[in-house]
């Protein structure tokens, strides 16, 4: 990771538009409508973040920290809970935050089985069974408070509030005066939606943009302009999926080929450009803390003698892989590449062209900080099965076990994990976000000492921090 | 098949064989033209294609050298020839140089071989072109063909090569540019050509690796066979030439060159087909087939009428001539035939009217002179057959005459043995007058079915003793009668004495002994039978009058036996003849049909 705050000596400035340059085509800004698209939905939520709120939100350790709930109370078996709202919290259509609006908010998310009643300053939840882990899923995904006016307008109580929205193209902020967390340093924020990462590369070296994305390839000319480059720890994952019902992959001897002639280190050093780290496991080594137990160096010979076993000959296997992603795309070609070293034949194509597939390569993200719920997380969406012990969550020998567990089934095959990767403008400071990629736009700043004269400053009008 | 005909059909061959060799000769003569024609253009166009060859091949060299003398990829061969060199810096290097010099395949391999970059299929990375290290002087060398693996098929490319050499190690630019639809658009063909490139190289045949400058060829697998002879021959062979037929149109056949694309060690890389069009060739010999066609119709529908008029005017005096001598042979002899004009056919009707002219007088003349001779002859036999009875008679009646001179018991004697003697000359007399009477009063045939070999061992049977009588010379009998013969409608009385006649004839032939041969046979409803001997035989002038009634060349004889026979065999619808030659024997053949014709039925019943 680049730190990006070398100018924190400079004393904060309030003021500017900070120019931000996103892949994805966001096309609703309600939070109850969270794209399914891997990609469009982790902008999606990075833009709901910045106009909602949660209840509870992770601090850097990944651990749960008071967001409009200040304080939260439960039974001894998890089935009630009792959330503090922060007081005097305004939505942006000037609504007040109160118990019987979350309640109300609650209840439109859940059925029967979890009901929310409001109390004085409390809202309660009332579950049928137990539910430990509420505090984590209303810190993760998409559990953003919101308000629907009387003219049908989604308001929010983040930082930033809407001022301009041209569906799926352009979204303009405005910092939010009143915010409970005081008023961001930022007068607004602009977000230019749908634009390709070549574009965002042009944007980002002429200045037109201050926080776009960056791809693995753009990594080294963004720093050789010498523009910052900021990468969280490894979210993604890329892995082979193997189909159940294939018949060229069944033979686990060929899975086991297909593991072992794999470049790895390659895929992560060159094709990622050193973004991302050769993967054995499923859960990075930051997450479980167990992952460099689990082998990622390639043995062709032993592939190589693995497959010239094997009689008959293995047919060929054929490996999707999703055509809108171009860092997908090279993965497979090397994926097949290297199986062809051991004499296994795997013929790449784009997913949802050919009727049968043996193979995907999947990109999945982290769906959660938890090391527990991101593996049942990644397992489910890989299409396994996996039941983790009760108490796994907080041992990690038995995490470990499980995890050892699927993979030895040969039927997923981790390749690499990726980070996020961003470029920032010169004029960006205090740029501090979570390890794992979640941003903290409000405490952002421009310096209009760097760069052209492009922003007026202003006086902040809401609280500093 | 009658003469009119014969002359219709002639003109209709003649007319339809020239029209039909004009056609011919036309067609072929277009087809020859046409296959020059082809042929340089084709010829035009595989030079054509290799200028552009050769002037994509310099371009290629020129954009791999101008990145090869870039002062970045210098900087980059420094960079990677030190030590910590990280070459997974440079991994879109090549598909950024790609686009800038616009060029298909870009490869940076490094002094080993090992791909730094790879344009065309960037997860190609540290893999190694084991075929760029073992040449040493690639700056030296043009542009050549190679065959360029892709990540989802084969590509063929112009290829060039260039170093950048740094601190004794090289930096391999290897640049290309694909052989392709866009390749073959370039090229400026002529109407009705076309240019293919098969650029697959793997083993089996696949279709899509077929190309014209639109995409895809469509019915790809019917070339095939061409690419798989091009595959089988060997470098310097001839260009393969194939015709095809992509419809059930004729008109659709196009013709291909195919010419053999190969690499620097004359490995077979691809495969350019130049395809030339031949509709309009087919086209062109349709309508001369077509117009050949109609010309011949119309040709020989105008020689039929035509020759149907000529033929006509010149088979009528034909016509006329051959109902005339019909008429003659009938018996007409007053028959004319129509004279027109004074050309041959005129004059050959002249000649035959004056021809039936001569003959008919000839003809009145002979039966004159034959009636005559006829009279003559039986005047000669009449007083001969008289002469003989007579001359007794007389001596008789003399005799008697000189007896009444003397005494009265002489007399009575005499008178006695002449009374006698003029009975028997009487008799005689009256059996010569009843054999004239009765051949000029011959019965009418009863016909009844009759059995030939039957009736001819009938008439042998009698005559029998004779020829083995005391004091004559024997004559042998032989018989050769097919056994089985139909029988035949006839009189078996008249029978009976026609063939006695004949073998009463043949014993009078040889008095001096011999054989008598009978034969019978069948032969399409007639039965034959012949009558031999081995007499002295006769003249050439005896046979021919051996028939004439009164006629005879014995000593003793009426000549009406064979003149019976021959009435009979007449009256019975058929006819007799006589072969012989002097000292070989006579044989006579009778032939009679197995039932007579109508007017002697018609005549016999009438008769009855």
């Amino acid at each position: 990771m680049v730190a990006a705050n070398a100018a924190a000596t400079t004393r904060p400035h309030y003021g500017g538009t900070l120019r931000i340059e996103l892949r994805a085509s966001v096309a609703s800004l309600d939070p109850r409508e969270i794209p399914g698209d891997r990609v469009q939905a982790a902008a999606a939520t990075k833009i709901y973040a910045l106009v909602y709120d949660r209840l509870v939100t992770l601090d850097e350790h990944g651990q749960p920290a008071a967001a409009l709930a200040t304080s939260w109370e439960y039974d001894g078996a998890f089935k009630r809970w009792q959330l503090r709202l922060r007081p005097n919290v305004k939505f942006h259509d000037g609504a007040p935050l109160v118990p019987e609006v979350v309640a109300e908010w609650w209840n439109a998310w859940h059925g029967p089985d979890q009901t929310a009643s409001a109390s004085g300053d409390t809202v309660t939840i009332q579950a049928g069974k137990a539910v430990p882990e509420l505090l984590m899923e209303l810190a993760e995904g998409p559990r953003f408070v919101f308000h629907v006016g009387s003219d049908g307008v989604v308001s929010g109580t983040g930082p930033f509030r809407v001022t301009e929205w041209q569906t799926g193209r352009r979204l303009t902020l405005a910092a939010n005066e009143d915010y409970w967390g005081g008023r961001p340093f930022l007068d607004g924020v602009s977000i230019e939606l749908g634009v390709s990462s070549a574009q965002q590369m042009i944007d980002f070296e002429l200045g037109q943009a201050d926080l776009v994305e960056l791809e693995p390839a753009q990594v080294r000319r963004a720093t050789q302009g010498g523009r910052k480059v900021w990468s969280s720890s490894p979210v993604e994952i890329l892995a082979l999926v193997i189909d159940a019902k294939s018949s060229a992959v069944s033979d686990a001897r060929v899975r086991q080929a297909l593991g072992q002639v794999i470049d790895r280190a390659a895929i992560a050093n060159v094709l990622l450009q050193r973004q991302g780290e050769p993967a054995g496991s499923l859960l990075p080594q930051w997450l479980s803390g167990y992952a460099f137990l689990f082998e990622t160096a390639a043995n062709v010979e032993q592939a190589r003698k693995t497959v010239s076993d094997l009689s008959p000959a293995p047919g060929p296997i054929t490996l999707a892989y999703d055509g809108t992603d171009a860092l997908a795309r090279t993965v497979a070609e090397r994926v097949a590449l290297n199986a062809r070293d051991a004499g296994l034949t795997v013929q790449t194509v784009v997913a949802g062209a050919s009727g049968i597939t043996d193979v995907r390569l999947v990109r999945l993200r982290l769906g959660s900080v938890d090391a527990a719920r991101a593996l049942e997380a990644l397992v489910k969406a890989m299409g396994e099965q996996l039941t983790l012990p009760a108490g796994a969550a907080g041992d990690p020998e038995q995490l470990y076990a499980a995890e050892r567990g699927v993979l030895e089934s040969g039927r997923v095959i981790p390749l690499a994990y990726v980070t996020d990767t961003v470029g920032l403008g010169p004029q960006v400071r205090n740029w501090l976000p979570l390890r794992w990629g979640e941003w903290r736009l409000p405490d952002v700043w421009l310096d209009p000492s760097t760069g052209e004269s492009r922003t007026s400053s202003s006086s902040p009008s809401g609280t500093p921090r | 098949m009658s003469f009119r005909i014969k002359l219709l059909l002639i003109f209709a061959v003649t007319v339809a064989a020239a029209v039909g060799l004009v056609a011919w000769g036309v067609s072929t003569t277009t087809r020859r033209a046409f296959e020059r024609l082809d042929e340089q253009r084709t010829a035009a166009l595989v030079a054509q294609f290799q200028r552009e060859f050769a002037a994509r091949g310099e371009e290629v060299v020129r954009k791999v050298s101008g990145i090869a003398d870039a002062e970045a990829t210098t900087r980059m061969a420094i960079e990677l020839s030190s030590q910590k060199a990280d070459p997974s810096a440079y991994l879109d290097d090549a598909t950024g140089l790609a686009k800038s010099y616009q060029l298909n395949f870009l490869e940076l391999a490094g002094n080993d071989g090992a791909r730094i970059s790879s344009a065309q299929w960037p997860a190609r990375f540290g893999y190694k072109n084991e075929w760029v290290t073992a040449e040493k002087n690639w700056n030296a060398q043009g542009a050549f063909l190679r065959r360029e693996e892709l990540p989802d098929n084969v590509a063929l490319a112009l290829t060039a090569v260039r170093t950048v050499p740094v601190g004794g190690k090289n930096l391999y630019i290897i640049g290309g540019a694909r052989l392709n639809k866009g390749f073959l658009a370039s090229l400026v063909l002529p109407a009705g050509m076309r240019a293919l490139l098969y650029s697959n190289l793997e083993p089996a045949f696949v279709a899509e690796a077929l190309t014209d400058a639109s995409g895809p060829v469509k019915q790809a697998e019917r070339l095939q066979p061409l690419v798989d002879a091009v595959r089988k021959s060997s470098p310097g062979s001839p260009p393969i030439v194939q015709t095809l037929t992509w419809t059930t149109d004729p008109a659709s056949a196009e013709t291909f060159h195919a010419i053999p694309l190969r690499g620097r060690r004359d490995e077979l890389l691809g495969v350019l087909l130049v395809g030339s069009s031949r509709h309009d060739l087919v086209t062109l010999s349709q309508t001369i087939r077509n117009l050949a066609l109609g010309v011949g119709g119309g040709a020989m529908a105008l020689c039929l009428i035509l020759g149907w008029w000529v033929s006509a005017r010149v088979t009528r005096p034909l016509e006329q001539l051959a109902a005339g001598a019909r008429a003659v042979a009938a018996g007409d002899w007053t028959t004319r035939v129509e004279t027109r004009g004074r050309d041959e056919v005129g004059q050959l009707a002249g000649a035959f009217n004056e021809m039936i002219r001569q003959l008919a007088e000839q003809r009145e003349r002979l039966v004159q002179v034959e009636r005559v001779a006829a009279w003559r002859e039986l005047a000669r036999r009449l007083a001969h057959e008289l002469k003989n009875p007579l001359f007794p008679l007389q001596i008789t009646v003399e005799n008697l005459q000189r007896a009444r001179e003397g005494s009265p018991e002489q007399f009575d004697e005499v008178f006695r043995e002449s009374t006698a003697a003029l009975r028997a000359e009487l008799a005689n007399l009256n059996a010569i007058v009843g054999r004239f009477s009765d051949f000029a009063r011959m019965p009418t045939p009863h016909l009844q079915n009759v059995d030939m070999n039957e009736a001819v061992r009938a008439a042998v049977r009698l005559f029998e003793p004779q020829f083995s009588a005391v004091g004559r010379p024997p004559i042998t009998t032989e018989f050769f009668l097919t056994p089985v013969l139909p029988e035949i409608q006839a009189d078996p009385e008249l029978l009976h004495r026609a063939l006695q006649n004949l073998v009463l004839n043949a014993m009078d032939a040889m008095a001096a002994g011999g054989t008598l041969t009978l034969r019978t046979q069948a032969h399409d409803s007639v039965v034959r039978v012949e009558v031999s001997d081995t007499g002295a035989g006769l003249t050439r002038e005896e046979c021919e009058r051996l028939f004439t009634p009164y006629y005879t060349s014995k000593q003793h004889g009426t000549g009406l036996g064979l003149a019976i026979v021959q009435s009979v065999v007449s009256d019975h619808g058929g006819k007799i003849s006589v072969e012989s030659e002097p000292g070989h024997g006579t044989t006579f053949r009778i032939e009679l049909p197995v039932v007579p014709p109508a007017p002697a039925a018609e005549s016999s019943d009438a008769k009855v």
